[in-house]
């Protein structure tokens, strides 16, 4: 159907990966430093992504308040110019929605909320770039960001794709694999093989579900070294810039 | 979620302590669904879809309209999933609440996206005229489950439905009437089943998140209690010939993937099940009606009401 081919018989893909190989995974913590509490920075292939968190703070209305756990106020800005087709993408849509209220469950399970009662935590999203994996780098954003503003939480929640397409499966698509594959996003706790989220919206064969569950459950621990990577390396910068004072 | 409808402690320890024996309040196993019982209307696509105290309704209808301009050969399929304070007093008019955002969006996925209607089977003239065919879901009344329910509702419909006849002469269109021609069924792929598990955590989030035990219970179409006091909640929607069309686990607790594998199993069975169901209700339906045909064509029908 498509003009490209997805998966070539020698195994290499459209951007010349293997089945089972993770795109470019960049990230940078403590970006915007002086407008925030916490920031974080993402390229997940071309896929670019920017995410503040302001919190814990006093909730601007009572009726956000909760007296026993933060609140959390996620808003997400998928820019016009972030894909090819310039289009203006309300915040109303209801795919978008739908993406911030499963971010919102699924975050208010891995931050310790009841030791933040009578606050919100707002988390602001900007897509610059949208190349596939909207799902998946936006998570990992957040959880960079959270880490940053030095929220309590149980551990890293680290978001890859992954897709199945002619009896193999594929890790982390980008735009292209995703318009041809079926795919499903998963969000993975730490190190562990435990999800907290799992969105599968095209048909995958029940029995071959397995085997790319546990591609994507690779791929997201292999993520959240790289994110751990990057924590590490900011702490030890600033424990550096302490030591000199 | 719930404004007005709150469970005390008392009740969820209860609900609590029963699940972790293994017991649930109305007397079901963990992996029980409820009995369905779907009615046919005496009109093409009316399916009434009761699921213990839950209650959905069906509509389906069709008229002619213009095909969108980058899909000229495909026709129009739209769900009005609109849920009103009649069901529920936790439901609000006009405002539409998360949870009523997730209900909708999936049943959409579940019958619009994983493509179980052919639309292209719809298209009359390409690009100027095709069938659009719509699915009114009414929730009549809440006990949980709304999500299974509505797409029971809408796959009975859709199987059941029948369109006028039509004929296509040059741009022009006859549609004819039911006592004209015998009406035609819609094309409908495969049937997807929804399937809801929730998941309840007897100890505590440190335990789920740093154990090794995995002893989170899940539970199969749960009961407006249980769904009040669930701590995470997973949709699966799988067809006869084991495809997984739609999975949504929208955060809440975080699950073993090897306990998602096996949710999805669960799914499978109970919708093999529910499919034959549907189907002998269909089968026996129609049989119904066209007894009913030839009943009218019976020669011995006029001498009946000579007598």
């Amino acid at each position: 159907m498509s003009r490209f081919e997805i998966y070539s018989p020698e195994g290499l893909r459209v951007d010349g990966r293997r089945w089972n190989e993770l795109r470019r995974f960049e990230c940078r913590i403590n970006t915007h430093p002086d407008s925030s509490d916490g920031s974080s920075y993402v390229e997940q292939g071309n896929s670019k992504v920017i995410c503040i968190v302001n919190g814990p703070m006093e909730p601007s209305s009572k009726a956000e308040m909760s007296t026993s756990k933060a609140t959390l106020k996620i808003s997400l800005n998928v820019t016009p110019f972030s894909s090819i087709d310039r289009k203006k993408r309300s915040k109303n849509e209801r795919r978008i929605q739908e993406i911030v209220t499963s971010l919102k469950r699924t975050f208010e399970q891995s931050i310790i909320v009841n030791k933040y009662p009578r606050t919100t935590i707002s988390i602001t999203l900007h897509v610059l770039a949208l190349d596939g994996g909207l799902l998946s780098s936006i998570t990992n954003a957040i959880t960079l960001a959270l880490i940053d503003a030095g929220i309590a939480m149980y551990d890293y929640i680290s978001s890859v794709s992954a897709g199945f397409y002619n009896n193999t499966p594929l890790l982390d698509l980008n735009q292209l694999e995703e318009s041809d594959v079926s795919f499903l996003t998963i969000g993975v706790v730490g190190k562990s093989e435990k999800l907290a989220l799992l969105l599968l919206e095209n048909k995958i064969p029940l029995d071959q579900l397995e085997s790319v569950l546990a591609i994507a459950i690779a791929g997201g621990h292999r993520i959240r070294d790289l994110m751990d990577k990057e924590v590490r390396r900011h702490g030890d910068l600033r424990l550096s810039k302490l030591a000199n004072k | 979620m719930a404004k007005g409808i709150e469970v005390s402690i008392n009740e969820k320890s209860f609900v609590f302590d029963a699940l972790k024996q293994g017991i649930r309040l109305d007397g079901r196993k963990l992996e029980d669904f409820r009995n369905v019982d779907i009615t046919l209307g005496d009109e093409y696509g009316y399916v009434d879809v009761r699921l213990g105290k839950t209650r959905v309704v069906a509509r389906i209808s069709a008229e002619i309209s213009t095909p969108f301009e980058d899909r000229p050969f495909e026709g129009l399929f739209t769900v009005s999933t609109e849920i009103s304070p009649m069901a529920s007093a936790m439901f609000e008019n006009q405002r539409q609440s998360d949870d009523e955002l997730l209900i909708s969006r999936a049943i959409e996925k579940a019958v619009r996206r994983s493509g179980a209607l052919d639309l292209e089977s719809l298209c009359i003239i390409a690009g100027s005229k095709c069938w659009s065919i719509r699915a009114d879901v009414h929730f009549l009344d809440y006990d949980g489950g709304f999500i299974d329910a509505s797409c029971i509702a809408v796959m009975t419909g859709l199987q059941h439905f029948r369109k006028n006849d039509i004929t296509v002469s040059g741009e022009q269109i006859v549609i004819h009437s039911v006592e004209e021609r015998e009406p035609v069924e819609l094309s409908v792929l495969h049937v997807p089943i929804c399937v809801t598990f929730a998941f309840f955590n007897p100890e505590g989030v440190e335990e789920n998140i740093k154990g090794e035990s995995n002893n989170e219970i899940y539970i199969v179409d749960t009961t407006l209690e249980e769904d009040l006091l669930k701590d995470g909640v997973l949709t699966v929607a799988v067809n006869k010939n084991r495809e997984v069309c739609q999975i949504s686990k929208a955060g809440g607790l975080p699950m073993d993937a090897l306990t998602l594998m096996d949710c999805g199993r669960k799914a499978y069975d109970i919708a093999v099940e529910l499919t034959n169901q549907i189907k002998k209700l269909l089968e026996a339906d129609y049989k119904r009606r066209n007894e009913g045909i030839q009943y009218k064509l019976r020669a011995e029908n006029d001498r009946i009401t000579v007598e």
